[in-house]
């Protein structure tokens, strides 16, 4: 069953790229869509299975290979982690299939799309049900390729296809850190199998290797496939792929993979104190920044991006304290209203024309008011003002970041607080900017503006009301028998009321303030632009991070690769020592074809100094 | 010296000679004789030794040598023949065509 | 006695063959072969080998020698090579015979050789010859056959080659 699961994307995969484009869309369609809602019917099918057995399914699909004493078999893992995964990724990766019918009708690679979308939902299922890290590695080079065909979508136009180079290559560059991280374990434990590597680790002897090491080397994968600092600079590229790329793979699944796995080997992060303070530190850091960027952003898809940064900085706290289904909690609720937010700003798009420009938007909360409504829930739900579900996650983040006992410090529930500030003040100064005040669009936009069709709305309905009435389903509870959630200093305890009242009050204060800077014609806060300019400048360019790296990486590399490996290793050495043969094999035919000089008395010289060297050489030798 | 070494070292003398003659003269028709003086430095030896050894098999391959020496020059000579009379002349520095 | 013609009929032939690179006229060098090709047939006598003697004069001398002086007598010998009758090679010719030569003798010296058998061996007499010849040698009698029998048809070719050019 749950090899079934994972296979029938991929059969979805394969009738799309191979048969899709002659079968019309349709075809494309039916089998694109209906194969991942039949998955996620199956997950249901087998969550229910599990839930009634009350211990892990393990399915094994077969044996890949034998290398003496090791094995290395393709099992699936159904427990409680993976379970709430796979329904997370078969759920809303059905909803984003079914938008994407009505998003991409008028595409005509139309047939590649929902392959490359199959595939995708493929290695994901191979990711989190994997029970070896083998095949979640496996998994996650898929996604980060799938990913690559789909931001590179639209492959005609060099920068787009660029952006997908520059994912897919930074992933790799995390993948060194995972890929060592892998020959730790399997050297020191002999195994792949993550349960296994657990329960290596939660008995009463500890093996004899560094926790801390196996933490930071696959906490290093995690911050390339998770986009923190410093490779977080693919992530707002990678939103040149089509608006449910973006929804499905960089908010809802593929990122949210890094999490997956410190999530999953929690049993080692429990020993290794180092690590984790390492995560929670980058977590924090990557949170507060990508939220100061994501403040003076003008492209609607961008402050997605930097906001899904953001969040993913979050869930890695959450993970560094301790805090493991926390983690797990926000990235469900994050599913919820991040996709529902960036499958708004498709809508937002749509109806604009293909505009992307916020400067341009407003005034649209009448023309197209179901998008209007649902992109304003999931803004509502991200602030973090209660009930909706992102008030639930974000808050416990925020707690046991300031009380627990594995990490937990008042400076990061500081910079949470305050990231928390940002985050509500950006994401509704996006809302005023693209819904209210004047319009700011031209005459021909403005008339073209319509409502996207029910296969669009109908999925941001249902992707508010799960953002709205999620966070009642307590995830951290249901996990707890599995990753248990951190003790909290005693003396501390009482201040989690107090807490909780500040972070509404910021999610608040972000609300007004937004109002208060964009509301009108947003000339508040140009003036306050306008007098901070450095700072603007700073932010604008997100950091710089880009040229630093092109600078301090880049341009050396191409340096290296063009005097030293190009004109040095290949020209000079290479073809110089083949280009020095044949001049020396023209030179000794040159020298010796000096013997033919047609003359009958020169021949028969030489045989006469053949005769005496036959004769010399008899004297040595006979 | 016996007279084995001085009849070896005619044959390897008249060896020589002939060698060198085909060397240091020019006209063809010499150069030609030159090889048959080899010839004749080769099969003195051969008859000293194989006298020496009283043995049959010398005293055929003697004769054998000389059969083939005779039908060699049946053929250089008409051969010489043919390319003097293409060259108009019997200088061996005229047929220098395989040069380089 | 015997031993006094031997040296004389030995170096003899060795005279002749130094004036075969000597003398300008190639009639005059044909002579001086055949005087070396009687003096071998003279050292051959004296060996013993009388048959071999007789089939020096008779095969070389009567008819490869006279073969020659046909083919000279029938070409036009006044050409550079008759006033420039040495090669460009004449002085590393020179080098090489001393060289050789010198080797050649080494080579003998050093090596064990007997002095010459007694010449009473019936092996070289005309019987036990051509009895060994047609029994024992027979294959190489008959390979010869067809040696000769291909110099005659290669001898042919040329001539019908020779006719073919002038029609």
């Amino acid at each position: 069953m749950l090899t079934l699961i994972v296979l029938l994307p991929l059969f979805g995969f394969l009738l799309n790229g191979l048969l899709g484009n002659r079968l019309g869309k349709a075809f494309v369609s039916v089998v694109g869509c209906g194969l991942p809602i039949l998955a996620f019917a199956t997950a249901i099918v087998a969550f229910q299975a599990f839930q009634a057995a009350d211990a892990p399914l393990v399915q094994t699909a077969f044996r890949w290979a034998l290398i003496g004493d090791f094995s290395f078999e393709i099992t699936f893992y159904l427990d409680k982690l993976s379970s709430v995964m796979v329904l997370i990724v078969t759920g809303v990766g059905s909803l984003i299939h079914v938008y994407s019918t009505g998003y991409m009708k008028d595409d005509s690679s139309y047939a590649r799309y929902f392959a490359y979308l199959n595939l995708f939902l493929f290695f994901m299922l191979l990711l989190v049900l994997g029970r070896s890290l083998l095949v979640l590695f496996v998994g996650w080079e898929g996604v980060g390729l799938a990913s690559y065909l789909l931001i590179g979508f639209w492959f005609e136009d060099s920068v787009k296809a660029a952006a997908g180079k520059k994912a897919f290559i930074t992933n790799r560059i995390g993948d060194a850190g995972f890929l060592l991280g892998m020959f730790v374990i399997y050297s020191t434990l002999g195994t792949l199998e993550m349960d296994q590597i657990n329960a290596a680790f939660a008995g009463p002897v500890l093996p004899a290797v560094s926790a801390s090491l196996i933490g930071i080397l696959l906490f290093i994968g995690a911050t390339g496939k998770s986009a923190q600092i410093p490779l977080h600079v693919w992530l707002p590229d990678a939103m040149a792929g089509p608006t449910p790329v973006s929804a499905l793979i960089h908010a809802a699944t593929m990122v949210t993979a890094g999490v997956y796995l410190v999530a999953r080997l929690s049993g080692v992060y429990i020993h290794a104190p180092e690590a984790s303070q390492v995560i929670a530190v980058i977590g924090g850091l990557t949170a507060f920044f990508a939220a100061t960027i994501a403040v003076v952003q003008t492209d609607i898809k961008k402050v997605l991006a930097y906001s899904t940064i953001s969040q993913l900085g979050y869930m890695f706290v959450a993970l560094g304290v301790g805090a493991y289904g926390v983690a797990v909690f926000h990235l469900y609720t994050h599913a919820f209203f991040k996709a529902c937010l960036f499958l708004g700003a498709g809508s937002v798009i749509h109806a604009m024309g293909g505009e992307q420009d916020v400067r341009k938007m407003g005034g649209l909360y009448k023309k197209i008011p179901w998008t209007f409504g649902t992109f304003a829930v999931a803004t509502a739900a991200i602030a973090g003002l209660p009930p909706l579900a992102g008030f639930f996650s974000k808050d416990e983040i925020l707690w046991f970041a300031f009380a627990s006992e594995s990490g937990g410090a008042t400076w990061l529930w500081a910079l949470g607080s305050f990231t928390a500030l940002l985050t509500s003040f950006y994401m509704f100064r996006l809302l005023w900017l693209t819904f209210f005040g004047k319009p700011r669009m031209d005459e021909h936009t403005a008339h073209h503006v319509h409502e996207s069709p029910v296969s669009m709305t109908g999925v941001l309905v249902v992707l508010a009301v799960l953002s709205a009435i999620g966070g009642f389903l307590s995830i951290p509870h249901f996990l707890e028998s599995q990753l248990p959630l951190p003790t909290v200093s005693e003396h501390l305890e009482h201040f989690e009321m107090p807490l909780l009242v500040v972070s509404v009050l910021i999610a608040l204060t972000g609300l007004a303030g937004a109002a208060f800077f964009f509301g009108g014609d947003a000339s508040r806060a140009a003036r306050v632009g306008q007098r901070f300019t450095g700072l603007h400048k700073l932010l604008s360019g997100k950091y710089y991070v880009d040229e630093l790296y092109e600078t301090v990486i880049g341009k050396p590399l191409v340096w290296l690769s063009d005097r030293i490996f190009l004109r040095l290793g290949d020209r000079v050495l290479i073809d110089g020592t083949l280009h020095g043969l044949t001049g020396l094999a023209r030179l000794g035919a040159g020298i010796l074809g000096r013997v033919q000089t047609g003359n009958l008395h020169l021949y028969v010289w030489l045989v006469l100094a053949g005769i005496f060297a036959c004769l010399a050489w008899s004297w040595g030798h006979v | 010296m016996n007279n084995t070494q001085l009849l070896l070292s005619v044959s390897t003398g008249l060896f020589c000679i002939g060698l060198v003659g085909v060397i240091v003269r020019r006209n063809l028709l010499v150069m030609l004789m030159c090889m048959e003086l080899m010839l004749n430095g080769v099969i003195l030896s051969l008859v000293t030794l194989s006298q020496q050894a009283a043995s049959a098999t010398g005293a055929v391959l003697v004769f054998l040598v000389f059969v083939v020496a005779a039908a060699e020059i049946a053929i250089a000579v008409p051969i010489v023949l043919l390319l003097a009379r293409r060259k108009h002349t019997l200088d061996a520095d005229a047929f220098s065509d395989l040069k380089g | 006695m015997e031993q006094a013609l031997l040296w004389f009929f030995a170096l003899a032939a060795l005279v002749g063959g130094a004036l075969m690179l000597v003398l300008r006229h190639p009639m005059r060098v044909a002579l001086a072969l055949i005087a070396s090709m009687m003096s071998l047939a003279g050292v051959y006598a004296m060996l013993g080998v009388h048959v071999i003697a007789v089939f020096q004069v008779l095969i070389y001398v009567g008819a490869v020698m006279v073969f020659m002086v046909y083919a000279i007598m029938l070409l036009d010998v006044r050409d550079p090579s008759f006033t420039h009758r040495y090669s460009g090679y004449l002085l590393p010719g020179l080098a090489g015979l001393a060289v050789l030569a010198w080797t050649f003798f080494h080579t003998i010296g050093n090596s064990p050789l007997q002095a010459g058998a007694s010449p009473a061996t019936t092996a070289f007499d005309v019987q036990p010859f051509s009895a060994a010849f047609l029994n024992d040698f027979w294959l190489y009698f008959e390979l010869t056959s067809v040696l000769l029998l291909a110099a005659v048809v290669a001898a042919i070719a040329i001539l019908k080659a020779r006719r073919g050019n002038h029609e």
